[in-house]
């Protein structure tokens, strides 16, 4: 066997898979250095929730085993993985990030968990992630039972949330991939700020069942990868109908980018203001050289608005009458006091007020906004769009102002600003894409797509990829 | 120099203390506290204000079946 190089834990699953189907290192070295890693280095960014070495040295003797016999179960077979700790492993903490739930136990695994061991991956540890997901909406990176996310380039930075573990996992080598969770902006907003591809798949299209319910209407979950193929790998191997999620789109999946349209076929919207004005200065010129590889490619750009409607306050109001409903027992109970964010204590306790008229009212204005994103994509095969406008802001940074402080300015063409939430609300795949770097650190693109359009997204990116190196940099240290 | 100490007196002592801590102004995280939940509450309040404005054919349907 030979000696595992640091090159490993950069290794795509394509690259990693070849090495363990060639019996070049085996499965179970790969998980003992893989879990090693994940102990020393996932303090280091607080991105570790719970170290299963044990756990994925078993399933690694058990692929070993298989790969004797000749029992190839695919690409995932071997490769390391972490999950969001809001995903329940049976008998095994799952503390949802939050004090409140730091001793609950599940006596079952999420449907995703199993699907990735029946696919041989190995799981490695449970990551960190924001309490409750972010629930009640909190002002500080430090709202989390491990301690605020650290950003892997930059550890005075924030990895971002609510998936932080997830993001900062991946980009520091500590597993070749991860499964978070997106209601809002969870899985898009980590992905920006740590530099690696990650997938927001269709609303319904990936079980849930034993992920932390926080809204029924809007949780998704997706992987972080080092590359869009990984990502399409990921995918295929989770997606699929589940009858013990209410929300099941009862589809599959089959990752298959050689039958997407060519770059040059597709019309791809997107809006100036995004990059001329709504961007970072410094993370302009990034965005701008990105768009310049879509036109190179062959791509047709094309100027868009987003239809107009109030995303925020629809996306709010839903998500605050549903959260509520979720954790009305932890606010009853006072527990919710424990929460680590006083701010999201107060959201919390505040969603509690939304009428039912609202939540309805919100509700209908989505099905308007589902349709105008359908008629959009009559004529737009995706959009394109900062993922953040800018990188990973300090850590200690508040997320908004302070009660009785000044909203900050509002730029005069919002661009496609409401992007993350409409696509949310409208139940969208995203794709969010490494395009650079903003002084040190990474910024990236998301590339938004109809609804069930992964493998077109997964296309764009892939041929992305091929004519840029962003997804292949690694942070020092 | 020495009084009679009657009940009603006895009872404006002890009730003394109690009073004075109620007339505390509330501690910095009391208060911040409450300021936090009053601006919770604004935000819900402000989203509901901006829902009301959205005009909406009456046969509007709430998005119950996610097509997506």
């Amino acid at each position: 066997m030979a000696v595992l190089g640091d090159d490993i834990f950069f290794a795509t699953i394509p690259e990693l898979s070849a090495r363990i189907a060639s019996k070049e290192v085996s499965a179970e070295a790969v998980a003992r250095a893989f879990a090693l890693r994940l102990e020393q280095l996932g303090p280091r960014y607080n991105a570790l929730a719970l170290p299963l070495r044990d756990h994925a040295v078993a399933q690694a003797k058990a692929v070993d085993a298989d790969l004797k016999r000749g029992r190839a179960r695919g690409t995932l077979q071997g490769i390391p993985y972490g999950a969001k700790d809001l995903l329940s492993l049976a008998n095994k903490p799952t503390t949802w990030g939050a004090k409140p739930y730091a001793a609950q136990v599940f006596d079952y695994s999420a449907t995703v968990i199993e699907k990735l061991e029946d696919a041989g991956a190995l799981l490695t540890g449970k990551l960190a992630m924001v309490e409750l997901a972010g629930g009640g909406g909190y002002r500080y990176a430090s709202a989390s039972w491990t301690g605020p996310g650290l950003n892997p380039w930059d550890r005075t930075r924030w990895s971002g949330g609510s998936s932080s573990g997830s993001a900062a996992a991946v980009a520091a080598g500590l597993v070749t991939f991860a499964i978070g969770s997106e209601t809002s902006g969870s899985i898009l907003t980590p992905a920006s700020y740590c530099g690696v591809t990650a997938l927001r798949p269709t609303y319904g299209l990936v079980s849930r069942y034993g992920a932390m319910a926080l809204s029924w209407t809007l949780d998704k979950l997706g992987p972080f990868a080092h590359s869009a193929e990984d990502c399409g790998l990921i995918l295929h191997a989770i997606a699929g109908g589940d009858a013990n999620d209410p929300g099941s789109a009862g589809k599959s999946f089959y990752y298959a980018p050689q039958y997407a349209r060519p770059m040059k076929e597709l019309r791809i919207g997107y809006a100036p203001a995004d990059y001329a004005e709504r961007a970072d200065a410094a993370a302009r010129p990034v965005f701008e050289a990105a768009l310049e590889v879509f036109r190179a490619a062959g791509a047709h750009l094309v100027e868009t608005k987003l239809p107009a409607f109030p995303y925020d306050q629809v996306l709010g109001t839903i998500l605050n009458a549903e959260q509520g409903a979720v954790f009305e027992p932890l606010i009853a109970s006072g527990r919710v006091e424990e929460l680590a964010d006083k701010a999201q204590i107060a959201g919390l306790k505040a969603s509690l007020d939304v009428a039912a008229k609202d939540y309805l009212k919100a509700m209908r204005i989505r099905r308007q906004i589902q349709k105008a994103f359908r008629d959009m994509f009559a004529g737009l095969d995706a959009l394109l769009a900062p993922g953040r406008t800018g990188p990973a802001p300090l850590v200690d940074e508040p997320r908004f102002p302070l009660p009785g402080a000044a909203p900050a300015a509002a730029p005069r063409d919002s661009g496609f600003g409401g992007l993350i939430q409409a696509g949310n609300l409208a139940g969208l795949p995203a794709l969010a894409l490494p395009c650079g770097f903003a002084g040190r650190l990474p910024v990236a693109l998301q590339v938004v797509g109809a609804p069930f359009s992964e493998n077109l997204l997964l296309a764009v990116g892939k041929e992305y990829q091929g004519r840029t190196d962003w997804h292949r940099k690694r942070p020092v240290g | 120099m020495t009084g009679k100490l009657t009940r009603r007196k006895l009872a404006a002592a002890l009730a003394a203390p109690v009073a004075a801590a109620l007339a505390q102004p509330q501690t910095p995280s009391a208060a911040a506290a409450g300021d936090e939940l009053s601006a919770a509450r604004e935000r819900v309040a402000t989203a509901a204000a901006a829902l009301a404005r959205q005009e909406l054919p009456m046969a509007t349907e709430p998005a119950f079946r996610f097509e997506a």
